[in-house]
């Protein structure tokens, strides 16, 4: 898997450098493109992550767990779960740490050291990937495709738990 | 998204007013950090491998693979847009492979490119398809779970696999109904 990456590059080199095309400015041209294009994304991105920021040291990620918490216990899913489970959307170093702790906690292959992979592995930071894709879009409909979004992530994180009991 | 910022924004503000006031600024500046840091990295990635996709354009090479995958993601994002649909059908192949960074590129031109022609559609399923992460081999899951002593740290890969292909599924078709059923766009006719 690992050598994929390389093998593109040598592979489309090769076959540039065959076809006589100049590599090195077409590299560049292309390069420019790319740099230009994420300065623009930058404000987009203050937004979202200031957002991300502040839900989590307000401790509103943790409200939210907790007012979720009778809800996620009768779907069967631990609380540290849910938590690993909110914070995901918004932050993935976040959720990435919390991974870490979890599996530490209660060992890799526990109930809940799998639950949690299963759900880190599934899901993406849904925020972060709306700003992405969103900025400078034109604005029309993009509630509706959120929203399913949002949808998805909570019914991948019932049915990560689910899963882990059977399998 | 409006309505999300704002929800968070005014809570999580309160909150902080009364918790702990001194922690706001530095919470709020260090999501803007991120933002200027995570433009560099960006940045980085996305010179590096819209550099390698001009340099394939040029050799030909974008053209042969697109003939291949074209089809199928011109009909999935309804776009009459080659190039929109060629970009799409890398950002797949990349986000299956797990190359999650070489898949960013390649899907933003595909979503400003479907944005472009009025394809409000193609942007959305994209971005759905992007959000609900479709990804074969959960290879940073795996190797955390082997450096935290895992008898077999392989072991998630199919439910996780199950669960991702279960619920991007469900979000696409979902999304394809509800907007077929809102209005019948012009693009696909």
């Amino acid at each position: 898997m690992a050598a994929i990456v390389p093998a593109i590059f040598v592979v489309v080199f090769i076959i540039a450098a065959a076809k006589r095309v100049n590599v090195f400015s077409s590299f560049c041209g292309g390069a420019k493109e790319g740099m230009l294009f994420t300065l623009r994304l930058t404000p987009i991105l203050a937004g979202v992550f200031i957002m991300c920021e502040l839900a989590e040291s307000s401790g509103l990620a943790d409200a939210v767990t907790r007012a979720a918490s009778p809800l996620t216990r009768l779907l069967g899913m631990p609380e540290e779960i849910t938590r690993l489970a909110i914070i995901k959307p918004f932050s993935g170093s976040g959720s990435l740490s919390l991974l870490t702790e979890l599996l530490k906690e209660y060992g890799a292959d526990s109930y809940q050291g799998r639950c949690a992979c299963v759900i880190y592995a599934s899901s993406e930071t849904v925020f972060y990937v709306a700003a992405l894709y969103f900025a400078g879009t034109n604005r029309k409909e993009r509630a509706l495709p959120l929203a399913i979004v949002i949808l998805s992530a909570a019914l991948s994180a019932v049915l990560s738990c689910l899963l882990c009991r059977i399998m | 998204m409006n309505i999300i910022f704002c929800a968070v924004m005014i809570a999580g503000g309160a909150i902080m007013c009364a918790v702990s006031p001194d922690g706001f600024l530095t919470a709020l500046l260090r999501g803007t950090e991120k933002a200027a840091s995570s433009t560099l990295t960006l940045g980085c990635i996305y010179a590096l491998w819209t550099g390698l996709t001009q340099v394939a354009d040029d050799a030909g090479v974008n053209a042969a693979i697109a003939k291949g995958l074209s089809p199928i993601c011109r009909r999935l994002f309804a776009t009459k847009s080659a190039e929109g649909a060629h970009a799409a059908a890398l950002n797949l192949s990349c986000n299956i492979f797990g190359l999650g960074g070489a898949a960013t590129p390649f899907g933003l031109k595909a979503s400003a490119l479907f944005d472009g022609e009025g394809n409000v559609y193609g942007r959305n399923m994209l971005f759905i398809l992007n959000a609900c992460s479709v990804q074969l081999v959960p290879s940073t899951v795996i190797a955390l779970r082997a450096s935290a002593g895992s008898a077999s740290p392989a072991d998630v890969f199919l439910p996780a696999l199950i669960c991702t292909a279960v619920c991007t599924g469900a979000a696409a078709v979902s999304y394809a109904l509800l907007s077929r059923k809102r209005k019948c766009p012009k693009w696909r006719r």
